[in-house]
């Protein structure tokens, strides 16, 4: 397996080392190792409950893990002051699991939130134009003045994953963003996360369950198994793996 | 945006509604307590207060004019109040004011009442103006010289007792006189003897007078008259009753002559009573120990009839006495 | 034994959530000190509290006032009284009934909804969002809400006083002839300062209880949509709690001020 890690591409944006994260007696992530180079589209799988969502959050310091560190573009995370880490997580675009859209704000309020906090970064940049730019690439430009309340589930991640983007964020951290939706609508999200990963070169974490997405989209891949690193590679070297614990997750 | 900017006017309309309704509420708290109002200042010195807190209205002749802002103790026996006084009301109250603390009745908070001074074309009041206060004390002062009164009269009591003490033990002339039980009992036989013979010899000569009365006016009856058996049985009794009370009188003066002889010839006990000095002198003392305690008294409550708030004509009385006695201890 | 544990469970949970409690509200001052401050959203939560409140405050005082006379009328009369109705009503308004009685109705309507509301944002990771997105959600959220509520409250007290007396006053109108002005005009003599002004603390207090319950409860609900409803709901079940004991203390306090 160690070979399989030989394909570095470029530096890595971020790093992370022996994560250990538990709750009471439940040990969710137990030496956890990670690391996201530039430029590449990284697959986290792993089984439902195996502690995916805690490791994303431990990582922009959402959660605190019980040991372990977290190097985001060279910043250890976890020893920064606030103002730093609020300039950090400029740099990340975040998609939740369940979207977490504002459900008080229409969508353009939603989508100037993480704007409002960070007009440095964006010198007299005109918000409005912002917003709609966001919208439109990801097909949303009418939805502007509605309430969350009032989209589908599939706009409703959509807009967040506009939100995600509006910052023109370096990494984007994608908690399950085809969860729940049908095919075709997961399949625009699909084409749509790509699009992005085009048009702005962002490195990206895609935890899913899905292995058609992850077919389609990662050039590398970690399974997250017992709290651990368990195996990493390309989709065709797991895939193709003898190991009947990686093979339960391609079938 | 516009929908933000309506929800902040809305939001102002209702904040200063809100304010709107405190400040007003401040306003007419504080006008009725005249902490806002055009006033003025001025003290009083009491000796006692009687639980009075500041708040507390000020009256004049009745009229809320003020409040009580502040009650300061100077030292143990003077307390000043400091009162402020519409503006308005201030013409009306003048530098002779006197102040008072009483209960106002139902509530039972205090009340400084401003009792309007006698003097007439004494100047208004001024800012920062002390006027004179009628405390308890002064009332209490007064309680004091009626207490000497009193003693006068304790004294007074005491000596009759002592009379009367020794009356009953028959002890002393006057004693003997009213136990000597025969001559007593003479003197009152003698005096209801005279009263009921008076009484019935009134009476007779009325009846009579009546009938005569009656034969003068009508003439022609009178024969019918002195002939009805009934009638001339009523003049015959009326004639005998006249008989005898004029014997009965006739006794009695008898009877009093004969004493008032006794007392002439200088027998008999009475005379004694005259003899007597110490039983004069001690009669004399009371009467005039009665007649000063009733003069003082006289004094007392013409003073409290003329103004019961006038404490001062006590003490100078008191005082000027004090001094006299002083000089003549002196000379 | 078993039955023993779950007591000493509850007691000391009771005490956990009284230290747990007292830390947010001293979260809150530490916050509420520091830049930035949250302006907008201060102002919309002002709004929401304020303006959305002011029907049901209003109505809810006019009913008190109006019940309130009607109730006290007929003792009155018998003691030969009435003319005692406005000081008496305006008194225990002003200083007791209304404050206690509109803080209830904020409880029910302010508090559940701070619950709900940012329970529903811990539950759907929105409050996570926040963060993320580079804003601090204690600020953004909570601190705009106490204070807003801290704010608002007193606000609505004085305006559901004016109105209660007004429900009082109408009675008074209809069933004894006296008219609105001369009602007010005792009203106004037997209010004292020291009916208005404990009264007036104590509604800010009040205010503060609501917002830092209803935020406590929802800013730390526990995750799944059971916990949003038992966020809303124990914050009205605390607050009430709350606010009678504040409202003892601040009678205790008063009465030795104003003795
Ligand atoms: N705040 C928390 N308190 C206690 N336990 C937690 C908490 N968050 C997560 N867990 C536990 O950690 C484990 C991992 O949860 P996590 O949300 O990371 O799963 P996941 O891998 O994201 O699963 P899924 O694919 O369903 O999203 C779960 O068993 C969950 O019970
Ligand atoms: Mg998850």
């Amino acid at each position: 397996m160690e070979n399989s890690a030989a394909h570095t591409h470029g530096k890595a944006v971020i790093s992370i080392r022996n994560l250990c994260k538990s709750f009471g007696d439940q040990v969710v992530l137990d030496n956890f190792n990670m690391e996201i180079y530039d430029g590449e589209n990284l697959v986290l799988m792993g089984k439902s409950g195996s502690g995916k969502s805690v490791m994303i959050k431990c990582m922009v310091g959402l959660m605190e893990p019980d040991s372990g560190e977290v190097e985001i573009l060279g910043k250890n995370m976890l020893e920064l002051h606030h103002q730093e880490k609020d300039e950090l997580r400029a740099e990340i675009g975040f998609l939740f699991q369940g979207s977490a859209l504002y459900d008080s704000m229409t969508v353009q309020e939603n989508l100037e939130f993480p704007l409002r906090r960070h007009k440095k970064k964006f010198k007299g940049g005109n918000t409005n134009e912002m917003v709609e730019e966001a919208l439109e690439s990801v097909g949303l430009a009418h939805t502007k003045s509605l309430m969350p309340a009032e989209l589908s589930g599939g706009m409703q991640r959509r807009i967040a994953l506009a939100r995600a983007l509006i910052l023109k964020p370096k990494i984007i951290l994608y908690d399950e963003p085809t969860t729940g939706l049908d095919p075709i609508t997961a399949k625009e999200i699909i084409l749509l996360m790509m699009d992005i990963q085009k048009k702005y070169k962002t490195s990206s974490l895609i935890i899913t369950h899905d292995v058609d997405c992850a077919r389609v989209i990662s050039n590398r891949m970690i399974l997250l198994l017992e709290g651990t690193n368990y195996a990493q590679g390309t989709f065709q070297e797991l895939s193709t793996s003898k190991d009947p614990k990686i093979k339960a997750f391609f079938k | 945006m516009r929908n933000r900017n309506a929800q902040n006017i809305k939001l102002g309309i209702f904040v200063i509604a809100g304010i709107t309704i405190f400040v007003l509420a401040v306003y007419f708290i504080g006008n009725r307590q005249n902490l806002f109002g055009d006033s003025i200042r001025i003290h009083s010195v009491f000796k006692n207060v009687s639980g009075l807190q500041t708040g507390n209205n000020v009256r004049f002749a009745g009229v809320n004019v003020g409040t009580v802002r502040d009650i300061l103790i100077l030292n143990d026996t003077s307390i000043v109040v400091e009162m402020l006084i519409n503006e308005k009301t201030r013409r009306h109250i003048k530098k002779d004011t006197r102040a008072t603390i009483s209960s106002d009745g139902l509530v039972g908070s205090m009340v400084v009442n401003l009792v309007p001074g006698e003097e007439e074309g004494s100047s208004m009041i001024n800012p920062g103006d002390t006027i004179e206060s009628i405390s308890k004390i002064a009332t209490a002062d007064m309680l004091t010289t009626l207490n000497t009164t009193n003693e006068n009269a304790a004294l007074l009591t005491a000596d009759l007792l002592k009379i009367t003490t020794a009356i009953n033990d028959g002890e002393g002339t006057l004693g003997a006189l009213i136990k000597d039980e025969g001559m007593a009992t003479d003197i009152k036989k003698s005096i209801a003897g005279l009263r009921r013979t008076s009484e019935a010899a009134a009476v007779s000569v009325n009846r009579l007078n009546k009938i005569l009365s009656s034969v003068n006016l009508e003439e022609s009856l009178a024969g019918l008259i002195l002939n009805d058996t009934s009638a001339a049985g009523e003049v015959s009794q009326i004639i005998a009753d006249l008989g005898q009370s004029a014997e009965e009188m006739k006794l009695m003066t008898a009877n009093l002559q004969e004493f008032s002889e006794e007392i002439k010839t200088g027998e008999g006990i009475l005379n004694h009573i005259i003899n007597d000095t110490t039983v004069v002198n001690h009669l004399d003392a009371t009467l005039q120990n009665a007649e000063e305690a009733s003069k003082k008294f006289d004094e007392n409550m013409k003073a409290l009839q003329h103004n019961i708030l006038f404490r001062g004509y006590f003490r100078k009385l008191e005082r000027r006495k004090a001094r006299e006695g002083k000089n003549e201890n002196n000379r | 034994m078993n039955h023993n544990y779950t007591a000493t469970a509850n007691v000391s949970s009771f005490f956990m959530e009284i230290g747990a409690l007292s830390r947010f509200a001293g979260r809150f001052f530490k916050e509420l000190f520091s830049w930035p401050f949250e302006f907008r959203e201060f102002l919309k939560q002002c709004y929401q509290m304020g303006n959305k409140s002011l029907l049901l405050v209003g109505v809810t005082g006019f009913i008190l006032g109006l019940v309130f006379t009607l109730q006290s009328r007929p003792t009155l009369l018998e003691f030969g009284a009435v003319s005692w109705m406005p000081s008496m009503i305006s008194i225990s308004i002003v200083r007791e009934i209304g404050p206690v009685i509109i803080a209830l109705i904020c409880a029910g309507r302010i508090g559940s909804s701070i619950g709900a509301e940012l329970g529903s944002m811990r539950v759907t990771e929105q409050i996570d969002a926040m963060e993320v997105s580079g804003t601090n959600p204690f600020k953004f959220l909570v601190v705009t809400r106490i204070l807003a509520a801290t704010l608002m409250l007193p606000v609505l007290i004085l305006i559901g006083d004016l109105i209660a007396l007004f429900g009082s006053a109408l009675v008074e109108y209809v069933k004894g002839n006296v008219s609105f002005l001369l009602y007010f005009n005792e009203v106004f003599e037997a209010i004292k300062f020291s009916d208005l002004m404990p009264a007036t603390i104590k509604s800010f207090f009040f205010g503060f209880a609501i917002g830092v319950v209803g935020c406590f409860k929802g800013y730390n609900s526990s995750k799944g949509t059971e916990g949003v409803g038992k966020a809303s709901n124990s914050a009205v079940v605390f607050t009430s709690l709350l606010l009678f004991i504040i409202d003892f203390i601040a009678v205790f306090v008063s009465d030795i001020i104003y003795g």
